[in-house]
């Protein structure tokens, strides 16, 4: 049971958006904080790609290095969902009996607190920051991968080749390691995509509002906020972070439905 | 249908005592102090003052014992004192309560019609070019972030054409037609973030009822299309989807919060917004305790739906064994 | 005597991954009017889709690629899918393999049998309701006026099939169709049901295509039977000749593959070597000659046509010297 990479174009877009923001430095044009005398909104032209905010700042360069910050914090928000929800529900599916079901319960209880409500509690706890919104997120996103990462342990358990397995004496921990982990790896990597979407659209949705990244450091959402702040001014400032943390969403979701559309068919033609 | 009803009751107080312990514990177990947070940077306290300021909010107390006063006063409708304003929590969150009740109102109506409308089209030919457009739509739709279609209604209605005011909020009572009027742009910004799940959701759901035995039946008696559409389909298809609206419901009130706050709607979405902005601790755990309640009781109301659409639902499995 | 129904070169195609293959092929029969038919094959010989192709019920990706069937004189085929909803029901109607599935779960038995009265006969709800209680007493259901606003749920199988039953005759239809109607049924229901049916085609009137994998059934029920294999018809004659003198290879292997317990318990059953071939992959010639143990080179080169052999219509190269009465066994 070997699952193939395959080319999409979907995968293309998410690995150009997380490379071209990750190396935002050696790509920007100007100095994303510098108020270098630039006239303050300009519109889209040749020397401003999308054009200057209300400081005169090139608005590219900006997307650029918010994009390496929404990104970044995506990206860390992603794994450390990964891995405590993995945890949490390898341990549910293992387990199973009472422990399975305090955890079970657990997480329907935090995904009935409806998300941006649980992510002011926190930052309003502990103040946000590029290190707490990771953690934040993270947090908020890891019951659902929890739930996924349950219930495919509990197929791959009950699978011909886990019982197989253990009929040869193999142990529990390794058995797990070795066998059941590799094997829902594709249905994780559907997960982490879907994650993906949800921690930029978080980040976006909580700097909106002025309580995620504070300037001067910028994000995608602080720019969305920031052109929100400027609608009267210059109506098209808004539209370019807009078009990219929607295309970056969509990207990561369609990444993920990719890869969830060839397993399902995988599955369906075994 | 009464021990139906009992058990969902049943599974719901737990849900909802375990997530507020969740909300109230974050709270205090994360770092951050909200006696600090109330007395701001500026202010120079002695350790003295501090203690003393603990123990009037109850703060030195163990913390179950501090949860379950918090517990058994928010039963008895006391939700404490704003840290900040000093008014009754109950008396803020009372009085912004209807403009959010209003607001989920009119989002989940139109979302339940956008998707009526969208997901029956979309099945009328399966992969046929009104299903991939549809899909693209729906796809399109989840990516983007709820604030991005309000702001753009605010640039196309409100800046463009001028048609609609992009911020405020007259109560209903004072004036109906205003109260409308500001409300419309909101309430569609809300319901387009919902709209994708709901038509997803029916569509799945209706392409598989389609292809049921009882669907058959009904083209074998020579039925029309739209009264299979509208007697066999869509009545077997809500049975699911209602069970799934009250998830989108919770998802919803998430976006209620921002979409109050960028409309400038004084709903309780926005109270915790601006509680979080000044950490005051009462008035989120306050709007909390009820949006996650408000949210639990919805998912509650559409089981009860569910259930007086289901009649397998209202009997209990004891009768179903009789017959 | 008229042929109610008259089916003419029917074929039926699916697709796969070598293109469109055919799964009933040049398929023709007749039903006269009062006549019972059983169709009889094993799953996947065509059968079930030949009693859609009646119905029209057949779905995308499934299609007819042609053929012609006539109803009382009309074609049908060829009518828009309005005109034909005005006969569905009315002039042919079905009853379902599972009765459990076939019954809107969240609707009460009457209202799925009173929405087809009305559809039929422009009459008040309060007519049709009475017309329903009618029907269901007329089908064997016990106190009909209490079981008309049951849920399906809340019956058993063969109430169940007995509502179908009433639900197909609702428009009072003179050609019923009955697709393996007492397969998920238990034994004795199974037996009731069978009864059932065939007395109420005894008072309507009816024309009744009975389709079975059991040739048992068929038996009971039929005045003649057609036997289809890898969507072709092979044999067509009356229940006598069936029985007692087969004429296709075929035929005689599913005779000799009962388990016939009455005759000798000792006896062992046969069975027909190898698998029935898929759709896509159907031997040249004679579909059955790779199984047949009286293929001869020319049963693969062509395909035998269905020919009136001994009194009834057969598919087979040999059957004249194969079978003459009583020769082979």
């Amino acid at each position: 049971m070997r699952f193939k990479m395959r080319f999409s174009l979907s995968g293309l877009i998410v690995l150009a958006i997380v490379g071209i923001t990750l190396a935002a430095p050696l790509i920007s044009p100007y100095d994303p904080y510098a108020i270098d005398g630039a006239e303050p909104f300009l519109g889209p032209s040749l020397t401003h790609l999308m054009g200057t905010d209300d400081l005169g700042r090139d608005l590219f360069s900006r997307i650029l290095y918010g994009g390496r910050i929404t990104i970044l914090i995506a990206l860390a928000a992603t794994i450390i969902a990964l891995i405590i929800g993995t945890l949490w529900g390898m341990i549910a599916g293992v387990q199973r009996g009472w422990v399975d079901e305090i955890l079970m319960r657990t997480a329907d209880a935090t995904m009935a607190i409806p998300q941006i409500l649980f992510a002011l509690v926190c930052v309003s706890a502990v103040g946000s920051s590029v290190f707490s919104l990771p953690i934040i997120a993270g947090l908020l996103l890891s019951p659902t991968t929890a739930r996924m990462a349950r219930t495919a342990v509990v197929v791959e358990l009950a699978s011909d080749y886990v019982v197989a397995a253990k009929a040869t004496g193999l142990k529990k921990s390794r058995l797990i390691m070795t066998e059941v982990l590799p094997n829902i790896a594709p249905q994780l990597l559907v997960q982490l995509s879907i994650n993906a979407a949800a921690a930029v659209m978080m980040e976006a949705s909580l700097s909106f509002i002025g309580l995620g990244i504070q300037p001067p450091d910028a994000s995608w959402g602080t720019l969305m906020l920031q052109g929100y702040g400027n609608l009267w001014n210059t109506s098209w400032f808004v539209f370019f972070p807009a078009l990219v943390v929607t295309i970056t969403i969509l990207a990561f979701n369609s990444y993920g439905e990719r890869i969830r559309v060839s397993l399902d068919s995988r599955k369906s033609s075994k | 249908m009464g021990r139906y009803l009992l058990r969902r009751a049943l599974s719901s107080s737990i849900v909802l005592a375990t997530s507020l312990i969740f909300v109230f514990l974050s709270i205090r177990i994360l770092p951050g102090d909200p006696v600090l947070a109330q007395l701001g940077a500026a202010t120079k306290v002695t350790p003295e003052a501090l203690q003393m300021l603990r123990e009037e909010a109850g703060l030195d107390r163990p913390l179950l014992v501090q949860l379950f006063a918090w517990l058994s006063q928010a039963f008895r409708g006391d939700l404490g004192v704003s840290y900040i304003s000093q008014f009754p929590v109950t008396q803020l969150v009372a009085e912004r309560l209807p403009v959010t009740l209003e607001l989920t109102f009119f989002i989940i109506v139109l979302s339940c019609i956008f998707a009526l409308i969208l997901a029956p089209l979309s099945t009328l030919k399966p992969g046929g070019i009104l299903d991939r457009s549809i899909g693209s739509l729906t796809s399109i739709g989840l990516s983007i972030p709820g604030f991005v279609f309000g702001i753009i209604f605010i640039l196309i209605f409100s800046l463009t054409l001028q048609w609609l005011p992009s911020l405020g909020f007259v109560p209903i009572k004072e004036n109906l037609g205003q109260n409308l009027q500001l409300m419309i742009m909101p309430s569609i910004t809300g319901a387009l973030t919902a709209t994708p799940y709901l038509v997803r959701y029916l569509r799945a759901s209706m392409l598989e009822i389609k292809q049921s035995s009882f669907i058959r039946t009904a083209e074998g008696k020579g039925l029309s299309d739209s009264r299979i559409l509208f007697r066999h389909i869509l009545p077997n298809s809500l049975v699911p989807t209602l069970t799934m609206l009250g998830l989108i419901v919770g998802y919803t009130l998430s976006g209620v919060i921002i979409i109050e706050y960028m409309f400038g709607l004084p709903g309780i979405g926005s109270l915790a917004i601006e509680g979080a902005f000044k950490r005051d601790y009462a008035v989120i755990q306050g709007v909390s305790l009820v949006i996650i309640s408000l949210f639990i009781l919805t998912t509650l109301l559409f089981d009860i739906l569910c259930g007086l659409v289901d009649p397998r639902l209202r009997v209990s499995k004891e009768r179903q064994n009789e017959i | 005597m008229t042929n109610l129904l008259s089916v003419k070169n029917l074929s039926i195609s699916v697709p796969s991954a070598k293109g469109r293959v055919s799964v009933v092929d040049n398929v023709s029969f007749e039903i006269p009017a009062g006549k019972k038919i059983g169709m009889v094959g094993e799953s996947g010989s065509g059968k079930s889709l030949t009693a859609y192709a009646l119905m029209r019920l057949i779905k995308s990706p499934v299609s007819i690629d042609g053929g012609e069937i006539f109803l009382n004189g009309r074609e049908i085929l060829g009518l828009s899918s309005k005109e034909f909803r005005l006969l569905r029901g009315n002039e042919i109607s079905m009853i379902y393999q599972d009765p459990m599935s076939a019954l809107n779960p969240i609707m009460r038995v009457g209202q799925q049998i009173i929405e087809s009265i009305q559809l039929h006969s422009s009459v008040s709800k309060s007519v049709a309701r009475k017309a329903a209680i009618d029907l269901l007493a007329s089908v064997g259901i016990p106190e009909p006026e209490s079981r008309i606003d049951s849920y399906p749920f809340e019956m058993s199988g063969g109430m169940l099939q007995r509502v179908v039953i009433a639900i197909a005759l609702s428009g009072e239809p003179k050609v019923l169709i009955a697709d393996e109607a007492t397969t998920a049924l238990d034994v004795t229901t199974q037996d009731r049901v069978l009864t059932l049916i065939d007395k109420l085609a005894a008072e309507r009137n009816l024309s009744v295509l009975l389709i079975t994998h059991d040739l048992g059934v068929a038996a009971q029920f039929s005045d003649d039977i057609m036997v289809m294999y890898a969507g072709k018809l092979v044999e067509n004659g009356s229940v006598e000749q069936i029985f007692s003198n087969p004429a296709h290879p075929y035929t005689k292997a599913l005779l000799d593959s009962r388990c016939d317990y009455t005759i000798d318990v000792n006896k062992p059953i046969k069975s027909i070597a190898g698998q029935p071939p898929r759709p896509d992959n159907r031997p040249s010639g004679c579909v059955f000659s790779p199984r047949c143990a009286h293929a001869e080179p020319k049963c693969s080169a062509s395909v035998p046509p269905l020919t009136s052999s001994q009194g009834r219509l057969t598919a087979c190269f040999r059957s004249d010297e194969l079978f003459q009465v009583g020769a082979v066994n």
